[in-house]
């Protein structure tokens, strides 16, 4: 029994549309797309595999049966369900393993069951499903040829596996998939038994006798149409191969089958609403809003030109009016001003008038008023002596001082000369009474003898002989004074001699310039 | 296939530019809050959802009180372009209502705007601009403007912007009104030389403003003297022969405020101004015929212009019969008509 899957998957193709082909109306949706058996074959491991594959012509009957649960297992898209029902399952499997030796012999299923044999045990089978062999002869050879596993197509209701009664008092045994050993043995022996039994069934049976000697037994064929019958089965190679490194196509748009009833309606013309009547308000409104907005705009404009047409208007009679009062006031200004300047001229005229008469009288008064002048002028200067004789005035400014300042001078020096002597004739009392005081030890010395040596002697002498008196008195007021003196400094004295010097000189200024005079007159006699 | 249930997900975005806004009330809360977002996305689609709800008044005086205007504020500093130009575009729709321009004054959005006059985008000046020329539109925002002393950049700006046209229109706007008010600060900033160079221009529009801004200007006392002094009068005379009627119109103006002084007086009738003013005394525009008119009743007060001008009074005499459909227009005229031909007539 090899497997051929290229062969296998072909097969499943072939299997595959001519199923989509019987389905396609009845069941719900179409899966064009998808081949879910050549999908399942790859060998899909976790799924659920189709653990079945049923012979195309054998179980076609069983298919129609279960056309509901096939079309649920291969017409439901990714998720088929085992719609058959466990009990239908083992049935069909029956079925398929129901080896019609002349029936094509299932490679996909062979090839199907060695997959999935393959596969992780997620399911537990009572009889596994397992590939038949490729080069089965179509037609059994002998009966007597055993089967494998004694399988009866029987009644499920006969069935022991089949269990009955309440399940929940059941004993959980050992799980069918994983048979006790024991359990396993005596299977085992109720197998050889079963076949053994079978075999002496068979033989008992009747058979065909056995060819005459000489003859031989000859297989012929009777019906009608001859059959060509080969004890291998035609095989034919196919062959498929899928494009390397071809993408996966895009998953086509799915759009599922429709469902519930369809329904359509016509609106037929005029049924629904009158188009022109309706959109009478509509466009109204539309037409309406434009044209206030537009009107709005308008009347603006026109508003604002008839105002300024009718300001306009306005201004210029208003301008007009302006024009001849700003004339009239101009008129007006000038008149003004005319007799402004006439008014101003004619005073002006007025004035130089006035000023000229009056200019003409304060001239006459002030001529009269001068006439007198003359004379009363020369009058008063002679009277101030302005007028005067230059001999008499130069013999009055220059001769007269200069003979005063040398009268002057002579008298002071007769007068100094009187001092000096006084000053002499003082020292000489003073000196005698100090020495009169001090004692009678000092002699009188003739000091004074010394002293007419000095300058101014005639003088003095002259004086002395003249005013004896008067120096003696002098003296005596000196001698008063002596002890006055004596205690006080040569300063003093020189101070007070100079006082006295000076009412002598006040005394005898008078004495110095008669003297003088009748000096002056003795030598001008 | 169309489903019976709706959908869990979020409706389809159509417009994908502009961020969905709540409904209702809540519209403008939640945009003041995508405004402050810090992705600059959402920031930029709130903008111009913001740009579309502004249009309803009552929007912009629900988003005042919510205090969107500081928001604004802030975002007029934002670094990325598009958004200051949104945010303009914001602030310029809100300019056209006035409880937007009220907005304006009390949130003291002139100064912000104002650090954006040298955006290097144009559209961003673009939008300041206009937002200016309507903020200007009432005496108060204009004397908001000049109290800002925004005249002188203003006036700067009007040289400086030559690629735009446009932009010297907005701004011309916004000075023509702005010197309605005060003219001394902009007399300061040498608007007439830039005036009187605009009057040169090629297109008709800058001509005409450029004129009604030289009016506005010589309302003034120091105007008059400046537009004689730089003597503008010979250009506005040769003005008086433009195709364009409303640019006739605005020079024969300007005239009439620049003869009320002697020294204007006499440059005009050096320039031979009284030709051309008689002859726009036909013309079919009344308010040229008003400045023409008075602009003769002006010089008919020199004596060299009443010479000439005696000749012409009859067509004053026609004019004071004349009738026209308004009444006001009508008296105006006939009044005008009437003076002069008494200043004309006027023996001292």
């Amino acid at each position: 029994m090899t497997v051929r899957p290229a062969k296998a998957a072909s097969l499943a193709r072939n299997l595959a549309k001519r199923r989509r082909t019987y389905l396609g109306g009845a069941a719900g949706r179409s899966q064009e797309p998808e081949v879910p058996c050549a999908a399942v074959l790859p060998g899909k491991p976790g799924d659920r595999n189709y653990p079945e594959f049923r012979p195309p012509d054998r179980t076609l009957g069983c298919w129609a049966t279960d056309a509901a649960p096939a079309a649920g297992l291969c017409g439901a898209g990714s998720e088929p369900s085992i719609a058959p029902t466990s009990c239908a399952a083992p049935t069909c499997f029956k079925a398929k393993l129901h080896r019609k030796r002349g029936s094509q012999p299932l490679d996909m299923a062979s090839a199907l069951t060695d997959r999935t044999s393959r596969a992780p045990s997620t399911y537990t089978y009572t009889s596994r499903p397992r590939a038949l062999p490729c080069q089965r002869s179509r037609y059994r050879d002998s009966l007597t040829q055993p089967d494998e596993e004694p399988m009866h197509y029987g009644n499920i209701m006969y069935d022991r596996r089949v269990i009955r009664g309440n399940t929940y008092a059941l004993q959980t045994g050992p799980l069918l998939g994983q048979p006790d050993s024991l359990e396993l043995q005596r299977q085992q022996e109720a197998r050889k038994r079963a076949l053994a039994r079978k075999q002496a069934q068979e033989q008992l049976r009747p058979q065909t006798p056995e060819p005459v000697e000489g003859r031989k037994h000859v297989d012929v064929q009777t019906e009608l149409y001859l059959e060509e019958i080969a004890d291998r089965i035609i095989e034919v190679d196919m062959e498929c191969q899928t494009d390397a490194f071809l993408d996966r196509p895009p998953t086509p748009l799915f759009i599922p089958a429709k469902t519930g009833k369809d329904v359509a309606t016509q609106i037929l013309e005029g049924e629904l609403f009158d188009f022109d009547l309706e959109v009478k308000p509509v466009l109204e409104v539309l037409v309406g809003k434009t044209i206030e907005q537009s009107l709005l705009e308008v009347m603006e404009e026109e508003e604002l030109a008839n105002l300024r047409a009718s300001q306009r208007e306005y201004e210029e009679l208003r301008n007009s009016e302006r024009a001849e009062v700003q004339r009239l006031e101009e008129q007006e200004r000038r008149h003004r001003e005319e007799k402004e300047r006439r008014k101003k001229q004619q005073w002006e005229i007025m004035h130089k008038h006035n000023e000229t008469s009056q200019k003409i009288a304060a001239r006459a008064f002030a001529q009269r008023y001068l006439a007198d002048l003359l004379p009363s002028v020369f009058g008063s200067l002679r009277d101030s002596g302005y007028f005067y004789d230059p001999i008499e005035r130069d013999i009055e400014i220059g001769f007269l001082p200069w003979l005063m300042n040398e009268v002057e001078k002579t008298m002071e020096y007769s007068m100094v000369g009187r001092t000096v002597l006084d000053m002499l004739i003082r020292e000489v009392v003073e000196k005698r009474l100090c020495m009169y005081e001090h004692g009678e030890d000092t002699h009188q010395s003739p000091e004074p003898e010394d002293e007419p040596g000095g300058p101014g002697a005639m003088t003095e002498s002259l004086e002395a002989s003249e005013f004896p008196e008067q120096s003696m008195s002098q003296t005596r007021e000196l001698l008063l004074d002596g002890d006055y003196l004596q205690r006080t400094t040569y300063d003093r004295r020189s101070s007070q001699e100079r006082k006295f010097m000076e009412e002598r000189e006040l005394l005898g200024q008078d004495e110095e310039t008669a003297m003088r005079k009748s000096l002056g007159e003795e030598e001008l006699s | 296939m169309a489903h019976s249930q709706n959908s869990l997900e979020l409706p389809v975005n159509i417009n994908a530019t502009q961020i969905t806004t709540a409904y209702g009330h809540r519209a403008l809360p939640k945009l003041k809050e995508e405004l402050q977002s810090e992705d600059l996305q959402t920031r930029q689609k709130a903008l111009m959802a913001l740009c579309d709800l502004m249009h309803d008044p009552e929007c912009i005086y629900k988003a005042m009180n919510i205090g969107c205007m500081e928001n604004l504020k802030a975002l007029l500093k934002d670094s990325n372009s598009m958004v200051r130009i949104k945010t303009t575009e914001v602030l310029y729709i809100t300019a056209s209502h006035s409880v937007g321009r009220y907005a304006f004054l009390e949130h003291d959005i002139v100064l912000a705007l104002s650090f954006l006059l040298n955006d290097p985008s144009p559209v961003c000046r673009g939008n300041l601009y206009k937002a200016y020329m309507q903020l200007v539109q009432v005496p108060r925002g204009a004397q908001e403007i000049i109290s800002k002393g925004l005249i002188s950049s203003l006036v700067w700006k009007l040289q400086v912007e030559v690629e735009e046209e446009e932009f010297q229109e907005f701004i011309l706007d916004t000075l023509v009104l702005c010197l309605q008010e005060d003219a001394t600060e902009a007399l300061g900033s040498n608007v007439v030389l830039v005036l009187k160079q605009k009057l040169l221009s090629a297109n008709q529009n800058i001509r005409s403003k450029a004129a009604r801004a030289l009016l506005n200007v010589s309302i003034s006392r120091e105007g008059k003297k400046q537009v004689c002094h730089f003597d503008v009068i010979p250009i506005l005379v040769h003005l008086l022969k433009d195709p364009v009627e409303h640019v006739k119109s605005n020079a024969a103006g300007a005239l009439m405020f620049a003869t009320v002084i002697t020294e204007g007086k006499y440059a005009a009738l050096e320039a031979q101004a009284i030709g051309p003013l008689l002859e726009l005394l036909h013309s079919p525009m009344t308010i040229a015929r008003l400045n023409a008119t008075k602009a003769l009743t002006m010089l008919a007060e020199a004596p060299e212009g009443r010479k000439a001008l005696q000749t012409h009074v009859p067509t004053f005499r026609a004019m004071e019969v004349e009738t026209y459909e308004k009444p006001q227009v009508a008296e105006a005229l006939q009044r005008a008509a009437r003076i002069a031909i008494s200043v004309i007539e006027f023996k001292p």
